[in-house]
Parts: C-alpha cells; structure tokens; sequence
C-alpha cells in the first residue's frame, strides 16, 4: 500500500467510526474507540503544506523584489488594492473574456470532437481535411489573429475564432487517437457478432476515447484561455476583456492594473482546471489515471 | 439448463481455404489449401509453430479476414450470413474486456449489439453464468479488480453467453502462468462437457490440446497447411486425471514427434 493509499484508508476507517448509524444498527450503544491517526495523517498535511510554503516563500520573494525594484513588479498588496478600489471594472472584463474562453473553447470542443469522429469513419475525410489542419496548425495564431480582425472587425466574432483555432487541436488530434486505440480484440469480438459502426462507436469508441480526448481538454482549456488573450491584445481598440485591459495597463506602464489582470488570468485558468478535474473524476472513474492498476 | 441445448453445435467446413499476405512486395501464402471441418459438438484444437497460420485460419472463419481462395461454411450459411445471425461467439488471445462495464455488463455486451439476431435464441442466465464459472461472488466488480485468469474467464463468458453453436477460441490462455492456465482450462473442460458446442481452439500447448480435444490438428508453416489429425479418443467427460492415462502419454509422444517433423521441415 502506498502512503497516499494507507492516508485515504485511515481516513475511510475514521469516517466509518464516525457514522453515527453504525452503532445503532448493530444495536450497540456503546463509544467506539475512534482508531488512533496522528493529527499530521488526519489533516493530510503532507498533501497541502509542501506546496504552501512554496507559495508563501514566493510571495515572500516577490515582495522583496516589488520593494526594492518598483518599476518592475508592483507590491502584491498594491495588486490587491486596485482590484478593490473597481472591482466592477475586473468584473466585466473578467466577464468577457470567460464568455471568449467558454464560447469559443465550448465550440472547439464540440468541433473537434466531432470532427475526430467523422475523420475516423470515414478515412476519406482524415485525407482531406488533416494537411489543412496540419497546415493552421503549425502558424502561429499570434500571426493569424491581426488578419482575422481586419476580416471580422473589433466584435467577439474574431476571438471566438482565434480561441476556436488554438483550442480545437489537441481535442481534434487526442480524440482521434482515442476513437482508433480502442482494444482491437474487443472490435473482433463485436465484429464477429455484427455489431453496427454506430453500435461500436457507442459501446466502444465513444466510451474508450475519453481518457484522450480528457487529455486533450487539459491542453485546449488554457490553450482557449491563451487565444482570447491573443486575440484582445490584437484588438485592443475594443478595449473589453482582460488581455485589452492588460494590453492598454502595460502600454501606460500602468503595473498594478497589468498583473491585476495577470491574476485574473489566473483565476480563470485554474477555474477551469478545477471544473476540468471534478468532471474527469465523475466520467473517467474507471481509468486508473496511468497509475499501476490494482 | 435446458438438455435439448446441451450437445447443439454447427457445422464448419473450410475447403480449399488459401491466404497470401505481400510482405515487401513477396507474397507469402500464409494458408495453402487447407481444408478443416467441425463436427456439430465437437471440440477441434489447433497447434502449430508460430506463423503457420492458425490464427489466420481462425479470423477467416471468423470473417474477420477474406480468404483469397476457398470457402468456408457454418451450418451451410456463409460467414457473412452466420456473423449476422450472431453464430459464432469469439474468444480472443486477450480479455479484452471493457474498464468501463462491471464483469455482468462486460458479459452482456455481445447480447446488446445487433439484437435483431437475438430473438428466438436461448441467451444464457448472466448470473448463472458467471456462477458456473466461479465469478458467481465479482458479477458486480470490475475488470481491474480481477486476476487475469478470472478476467479471461470473463472473455469465455462473454463468448457464450448469446449461446453460439460455435466458439472461437484464439490461445485464450497464453498469457496466463501456467498454474492458473490449468485451472482455467479444467474449468473451461467442465463448463463445455455440460455445454457442448462446436469448438475450434488455437494453443501452443500440446497437453491442453489433448485434454479439451476431441481432434487435435496439427499444421505445419511456410505454407500453412495442415500437417496431420489426431483423433483424441479418450473417454468424456475428461477431468484432471487424464492427465495420468497412458493413452494421454501416447498421444502426446505421438503429438510431439509430430511437432518435431514440422518444425525440422521448416529449418533448412
């Protein structure tokens, strides 16, 4: 048993001990003995302090360089303070630039899966379209951003796109690799008995090429998050969203407001993340996370 | 179970049946003219060197490969036809069962794809199944939480629980360690002897061959061609003590030499 696993186990035992059902349904009335767990088990401080003091002695540098270098990096507080002082103006752009990531992101998502599943059933379709992908794939979107502004102008329309182009690749490329890894002795066995492509696709494929296509999200989430940045610093002249809120802040040398957005970024990064994680553990409880099974 | 089922089985004759694969360019005739037939009810193994294509043999009646000559016939239905009315149950050398499905819904599956096939079919009791195949207690678990021989026991399940009258079986045990390979092959032994369909199984073990068998064929590579057929005339139903019969000796010295001749054509 692995240390995490005996930490997880003691915690089991210990929640058991506490149900308060459990006497009464054996009848018994009498205080059970809580197992003995060490406070440092019980918390799971290894799990939490290791990265906290990281972050503590982070922060603790960071205000000695804020301190001593003004005009590089402002005093987290500083940072604080202009988040405080409008916080509904972090709010909107906040707003608009989660709308860019979840439209745009959502779409790439729906596209490439879905485009992964027509590419793997019908080759023809992988022959066609794959150079393409290929081709937009390897150009920088930093480059294509500025000419798909000047194509849709300053509206959402060209950030959808951007984060579309940037998002939908690990989902396209992941997914595809997932739909086609599937055990191929399970594919005889349910080709010997005439199941239907749709009947593999939905008892085999679809199911088998979550673990990739998860793997995929993990990638194009904050791949989403990276093209509406791009995209809003392209477009700065709209002024909305927190890449053209960073883009105007920094141009003024405007340094709280720059990472106060940077840190915005953060938060939405690791919301997503987060939402990511929950969802993977509720569809993907039967993949063992590449741990050793059993 | 019902008695009338027990000894139902079809008939599968290859005739003539040839394969050739291009490796660089070469052709290789993997299969050459082999012709085999499965009595209804009866249990065939196939054992050979590597590359004599057996297994090759197995996927062409399984449909899984065309042949590029000869024909291959289920109970006078062609595989096309025998596969849509779900006559053949296929085990494979792996598990190959899904993480996602508990071991019931793993052995469910065949039952759930092209159900139009299932109708006026005697689809076994799952947990009954399972029970006969000392799973009785893991209907609910899941592959992972399985050893690989109960997961492979779960894969013979699978294969008959739509009831096929005939059973693919591609080395399902090659990849176990040999203790449990004997238990699960005992086990199979048992499971088929109350359950007989036809049976074509593939294994690089003489000893298994002989004691599941009621005809072991040998074949012989580069081409594949069938070398020779033991008849396996020992009493049923068989149990472990076959294994201390003298006539369970002789054929295997018979079976052996066999391989021995096989193998010394192949090197030059």
């Amino acid at each position: 048993m692995s240390s995490t696993e005996k930490v997880a186990s003691a915690i089991v035992e210990l929640e058991q001990a506490r149900q308060p059902g459990a006497e009464k349904a054996a009848g018994k009335s009498v205080t059970r003995a809580v197992p003995k767990v060490s406070a440092w088990t019980r918390w799971r401080f290894g799990l939490w302090i290791p990265p906290l003091v990281t972050f503590v002695l982070l922060g603790i540098a960071w205000e000695y360089v804020a301190h001593s270098n003004p005009f590089v990096i402002p005093p987290l507080g500083n940072i604080a303070e202009s988040i405080a002082n409008d916080p509904s103006a972090y709010w909107n752009n906040l707003l608009v630039t989660l709308k860019e990531v979840a439209v745009g992101g959502g779409a790439a998502i729906v596209l490439g899966y879905l485009l992964a599943v027509l590419m793997c059933e019908f080759k023809i379709l992988e022959r066609a379209l794959m150079p393409v992908v290929m081709v937009i794939m390897v150009t920088p979107v930093i480059a294509i951003a500025p000419a798909l502004v000047v194509a849709f102008g300053f509206g959402m329309l060209p950030k959808y796109i951007v984060t579309i182009i940037v998002a939908i690749f690990p989902i396209l490329i992941n997914s595809l690799a997932g739909l086609r890894a599937v055990d191929p002795g399970t594919l005889d066995v349910l080709r010997v008995v005439d199941a239907s492509r749709w009947e593999i696709f939905w008892r085999l494929r679809l199911p088998g090429s979550m673990p990739y296509f998860f793997a995929g999200l993990r990638i194009a989430i904050p791949f989403a998050i990276i093209g509406a940045a791009v995209a809003e610093f392209v477009a700065a002249g709209e002024a909305a969203g927190l890449g053209a809120m960073i883009s105007i802040a920094a141009s003024q040398a405007n340094l709280e407001v720059t990472w106060a957005g940077i840190s915005m970024f953060c938060v939405l990064g690791l919301l997503f993340v987060a939402v990511l994680t929950l969802l993977r553990r509720r569809v993907l409880w039967w993949d063992n996370h590449g741990r050793a099974p059993k | 179970m019902n008695a009338a089922l027990t000894t139902a089985g079809a008939e599968v004759t290859a005739r003539g049946v040839t394969k050739r694969f291009g490796v660089r360019g070469q052709p290789v005739t993997v299969l050459d003219d082999v012709d085999l037939r499965i009595a209804p009810g009866e249990f065939v193994s196939v054992i050979g060197p590597s590359g004599c294509g057996k297994s090759t043999l197995l996927r062409i009646i399984a449909g899984l490969l065309d042949a590029d000559e000869g024909s291959v016939a289920i109970n006078g239905e062609t595989v096309p036809q025998a596969i849509r009315h779900k006559t053949m149950g296929l085990v494979p050398q792996t598990p190959a069962l899904l993480p996602w499905r508990s071991v019931r819904d793993n052995v469910l599956l065949p039952t759930q794809v092209n159900t139009a096939a299932n109708a006026g079919r005697n689809l076994l009791d799952v947990d009954e199944l399972l029970t006969s195949f000392g799973l009785g207690n893991d209907l609910r678990k899941y592959p992972r939480q399985l050893s690989g021989g109960m997961q492979q026991r779960v894969a013979i399940a699978r294969a008959f629980v739509f009831d096929p009258p005939v059973l693919l079986m591609d080395e399902p045990f090659s990849a176990l360690d040999e203790i449990t390979r004997d238990q699960q092959r005992l086990g199979l032994l048992d499971f088929w002897q109350s359950n007989r369909r036809s049976v074509m199984f593939i294994t690089h073990s003489v000893p298994e061959a002989i004691l599941l068998s009621d005809r072991v064929v040998l074949m012989a590579a580069r081409p594949g061609r069938i070398a020779e057929v033991t008849e396996i005339d020992l009493p049923r139903p068989r149990d472990e003590s076959v294994f201390l019969s003298p006539q369970f000796r002789e054929y295997e010295i018979r079976i052996r030499e066999g391989l021995r001749r096989v193998m010394k054509n192949v090197e030059h």
